[in-house]
């Protein structure tokens, strides 16, 4: 039945389903994990960093981008739908900040995100955007704000959430161990985002991008080395939580 | 012959066939010479061969009937030969005894001779402290016509019964019939699919209705079934068809399975040569971030 209505954007099948988008949903599977995590005074994203070709530049393989000062998200998808979607919320902030003298909210350029998404949902000869994104920042009254956005042109604010491949480990990771206690502190919110990471990436630290953004503070970047210290700290504290379970 | 409305007289079909009709048709389906020359260069060129890998010398026998087993293990696709390679073949000496070589308009080649072991080989490998184990590292596409050719090179015409069969091999998550939606299914899963004579557990839950199997999976069990071999496919549903860490993982539980618990057993070890495995394979496409 499925292949009878997935040709054309604009049909829905008997059933109600728009297979383009469901497919695109797909397409975001195949991207490396991205998590994002709301703190008390602190928002994480967190990505797997893709293993580049040995004469390719790692700095041009970036799954982290800034939207604005006080804005950034995390893709997981086709690079080059992230990079068309990553350029138009880029001018939308600007031109906002230029129109109404006022820097966007998280909300705002959420929203406009989405609504571009959707509209490629709706158009003949257009297909989705094949990207999921998480979109955090500050905004102007101080709370941290965590959305989610998604090739069907839905978006929904989030505490913490995951997109691309093992999504769903990584999110049931977070149920389980997403607490009050572990986003009172910043550390701590850092080093939830790690672990949640660390459940799924493959060869630890090394392969794991970080970016945190606190209050009244610009986007800041975690070096690999930042990354490290922080990865050497969560092993030692598990293998001190299994030798205090071996004692008991 | 038949009177229509107008009061023509047409030549109606007839099923049963007339004799002008007969000798008509068999004129066209004559082949000529060209046409059977040309359909004998290509039975030739499909054939599928069963060699002993190192002479390149052909197998005279099936390799059921030159090597008798109790136990035969195939993996079918690069995720279940990679599984295989990292979480038994480490556990012991195996010994390779043979390779079926084919060609098929899915080789990368159109050289028909000088075929890559990457494209066209099926290599099989007997276990040394045990030679009644054999197993088949299959990461060639087998064509439709080509399959019964390789079941008869491999199994013989008059397979034995004694011997268990374990298949493992790969599809697509969206190939997988349910009524839940694609992206809800916990992928990859594991599902079995088993033959009359398999009386052993399987490690997962059988393969619902109405799936199926395809390739030669379905070749090798439709073969078990009608030849009474105890057999079973474990088949894995996947978002991702190359070469994977979390698919290949997902065919852990068949470790537990009767004829692969005695195999398996450095499991850390395992895990260390799987990941080197991902990583020879070199680094993915830029098109997904």
């Amino acid at each position: 039945m499925a292949s009878r209505y997935d040709r054309a954007i604009t049909v829905f099948s008997p059933d109600g389903h728009l297979f383009q988008v469901e497919y695109a949903q797909e397409a975001v599977k195949k991207g490396s994990t991205a998590v994002g995590i709301r703190g008390t005074n602190i928002v994480v994203l967190g990505v797997e960093k893709k293993s580049v070709a040995k004469l390719q530049d790692e700095r041009t393989v970036r799954k982290i981008c800034a939207l604005d000062d006080h804005v950034c998200m995390a893709f997981a998808g086709l690079t080059a739908d992230a990079r068309a979607v990553i350029n138009r919320a880029r001018v939308e902030c600007q031109s906002h900040k230029l129109t109404v003298e006022d820097p966007v909210t998280v909300e705002y350029i959420t929203r406009f995100i989405a609504t571009l998404k959707q509209k490629y949902t709706q158009s003949n000869g257009r297909r989705p955007f094949g990207i999921s994104a998480l979109i955090v920042g500050f905004d102007d009254d101080g709370i941290p704000r965590l959305y989610q956005t998604d090739p069907s042109g839905t978006y929904h604010a989030w505490k913490a959430n995951a997109i691309g491949r093992s999504a769903k480990t990584v999110r049931e990771f977070l149920e389980k161990n997403y607490t009050e206690d572990a986003i009172s502190n910043d550390n701590e919110t850092i080093k939830l985002a790690i672990r949640a990471l660390l459940e799924v990436v493959q060869s630890g630290g090394k392969n794991i991008d970080l970016a945190i953004i606190r209050r009244n503070q610009p986007l800041k970047m975690f070096s690999a080395k930042e990354i490290e210290l922080q990865v050497t700290e969560i092993e030692k504290e598990k293998e001190e939580a299994e030798k205090k379970k071996s004692k008991k | 012959m038949a009177a229509t409305f107008f009061g023509e007289v047409v030549k109606a079909p007839c099923r049963a066939g007339t004799e002008e009709e007969e000798e008509e048709e068999e004129e066209s389906r004559r082949e000529t010479p060209e046409d059977r020359e040309v359909r004998r260069q290509l039975a030739r060129k499909r054939e599928v061969q069963l060699l002993r890998r190192q002479t390149k010398t052909s197998l005279e026998v099936a390799l059921l009937e030159k090597y008798s087993c109790s136990k035969f293990i195939i993996a079918i696709g690069n995720n279940a030969v990679a599984f295989l390679s990292s979480f038994v073949m480490n556990s012991g000496v195996w010994e390779e005894v043979g390779c079926t070589k084919l060609w098929n308009e899915w080789c990368r080649t159109a050289d028909t001779v000088h075929l890559s072991p990457a494209d066209a080989f099926c290599v099989f490998y007997q276990l040394k402290s045990d030679p009644s184990v054999l197993l088949c590292q299959c990461s060639c596409f087998v064509a439709e016509d080509q399959q019964y050719q390789w079941l008869e090179k491999v199994f013989g015409s008059r397979p034995r019964k004694t011997t268990k069969i374990t298949v493992l091999t790969c599809r697509h998550v969206t190939e997988y019939k349910t009524s839940e939606s694609v992206g809800s299914l916990p992928s990859p899963f594991l599902k079995a699919l088993k033959t009359q004579h398999f009386r052993d557990p399987v490690c997962c839950s059988l393969l619902e209705q109405p799936n199926i199997a395809h390739g030669l999976p379905a070749a090798v069990l439709s073969y078990c079934q009608v030849w009474k071999i105890p057999a079973v496919l474990y088949l894995c549903y996947t978002d991702v068809m190359k070469l994977d860490l979390i698919t290949v993982e997902a065919f852990k539980p068949v470790l537990s399975c009767s004829s692969l618990k005695s195999l398996a057993k450095n499991i850390p070890q395992s895990t260390d040569i799987l990941k080197k495995l991902m990583t020879a394979e070199g680094t993915q496409s830029n098109i997904y971030t």
